[in-house]
């Protein structure tokens, strides 16, 4: 077999773990370098066509959260519908006890009103920027189209405008721009389409960093870049193949690309 | 005896790495099922299980191979206990992702089209990988096949796809 032939095969079979003398000849063979980039970029779509929107499911599981005492059996239990459509748990059988003494329901119900505050404060996840950012790609399987449709001036335009900003041409082909929810403020969300396949920039004027924040969780690499005065920029990619280098050359191309107007 | 308050801390940690989880396990239960239904019905009977059997998951990293497990012996057992209906694909995926554009639709819609045609024995290795981020070893435990065999899967999915698909297939390897 040859390196061409045995690269080309690995990137068919295990494009995230490729051994390291398969990545060399990757960069040094012109025609599997091309090969490489369309594969790259089928491996985008193929992932982008596997997230499907469960969007219903939202409901369903924001109905399933804790409502009774933590821990119980019927909080982790997803929800059937009824005939209605209506969400009800189905494993909502459970017999009341019977026979307590007054006194021990309520010591219980103080020691359980505790322990619930306990486990608030245990359990309530304290996300990173990086992983708010991750989760909320994982929900927009749309953004992630490769394309060379640019979206209209006047969309782009809408959704940076309550951020007192505009986009340079030097930033790249805009291929989805949409004003997202992130924690507590509406953000713009933008796609630029990179010879590596399109990249994900969120503008995070109310997310500050020191430093750059470099990470590489559930599939998706990128890097939080700090923007001074006007908080940060999240910049990420689902290319495996796209090393930590490359994306803050383009995180820094787009930072670059913005014009502050406010 | 076990401390009450700590069993209730690693029960709620528990149930929101389930929460966590299963919109993933959704879709994975969706690709294996290619039924809306049936993927909501196995997905909510393996969690059950799960929260059942909560006690003996002793490494919390371990929870998703496990879940998958449980997904896919669920699935099993419902093949078995019902004669499952003829998917009609173009239907189906129809049904998932209107509010896309229409050319992102269409791209979309061409390359679900081709994963659902694809043999469960390529389509499930192949979501393993990509969706769910199993690495080949896990995906040979998940399959009780060798990695070989496994790798072998995923090329075959991977080159029928992309001829499915239209994609320029001239400088793929032979197998």
């Amino acid at each position: 077999m040859t390196a061409c032939t045995a690269y080309r095969r690995a990137l068919l079979s295990d494009p995230r773990e490729l051994p390291e003398e398969l990545l060399a000849h990757g960069r040094e063979c012109a025609d599997c370098t091309a090969f490489a980039e369309r594969a790259a970029r089928f491996e985008a779509r193929l992932e982008g066509a596997m997230r499907l929107n469960w969007t219903h499911d939202r409901a369903a599981a924001a109905g399933a959260l804790p409502e009774a005492a933590a821990g119980s059996e019927a909080d982790v239990i997803p929800l059937r519908r009824d005939a209605a459509g209506v969400g009800v748990h189905a494993a909502a059988r459970v017999p009341a006890p019977a026979g307590r003494s007054r006194w021990f329901a309520v010591a219980a119900t103080f020691a359980l009103a505790a322990a619930t505050l306990g486990l608030l404060w245990i359990a309530v996840p304290r996300t990173s920027i990086a992983g708010d950012v991750v989760t909320h790609m994982a929900d927009e399987p749309a953004a992630w189209a490769v394309t060379d449709a640019a979206v209209s001036a006047a969309q782009l335009d809408a959704v940076l405008r309550d951020t007192h900003m505009r986009l340079e041409e030097g930033a790249g082909v805009v291929s989805y721009a949409s004003s997202c929810e992130f924690r507590g403020h509406r953000v713009p969300h933008l796609v630029v389409q990179d010879a590596s396949g399109p990249v994900t920039v969120m503008v995070l004027v109310h997310e500050s960093v020191r430093t750059p924040v470099e990470f590489d969780e559930q599939h998706y690499r990128g890097v939080i870049l700090p923007v001074p005065a006007h908080g940060s920029i999240a910049v990420l990619t689902r290319n495996q193949l796209v090393d930590q280098a490359a994306i803050e050359r383009i995180a820094k191309r787009v930072e670059n690309a913005i014009a502050w107007t406010g | 005896m076990r401390d009450p308050l700590v069993l209730n801390q690693k029960h709620a940690r528990f149930q929101a790495l389930c929460q966590s989880l299963r919109p993933d396990l959704l879709r994975f239960a969706l690709w294996l099922s290619r039924d809306r239904a049936v993927a909501e019905d196995v997905v909510q009977e393996s969690l059950l299980r799960a929260w059942k059997a909560r006690d003996t998951l002793e490494d919390e990293k371990a929870a998703k191979p496990w879940l998958l497990t449980i997904i896919r012996r669920e699935y099993a057992r419902t093949f078995e206990r019902k004669r499952l209906t003829t998917v009609n694909l173009d239907d189906l995926v129809a049904s998932e992702e209107p509010g896309l554009a229409a050319s992102d639709a269409q791209e979309l819609a061409e390359l679900r089209l081709a994963i659902f045609k694809l043999p469960v024995e390529y389509r499930e290795p192949l979501i393993l990988q990509v969706l769910m981020g199993c690495s080949t070893a896990e995906i040979a435990e998940q399959l009780n096949l060798s990695t070989g065999a496994v790798l072998t899967r995923l090329f075959r999915a991977r080159r029928q796809l992309r001829v499915l698909c239209g994609e320029d297939t001239s400088l793929d390897p032979e197998e």
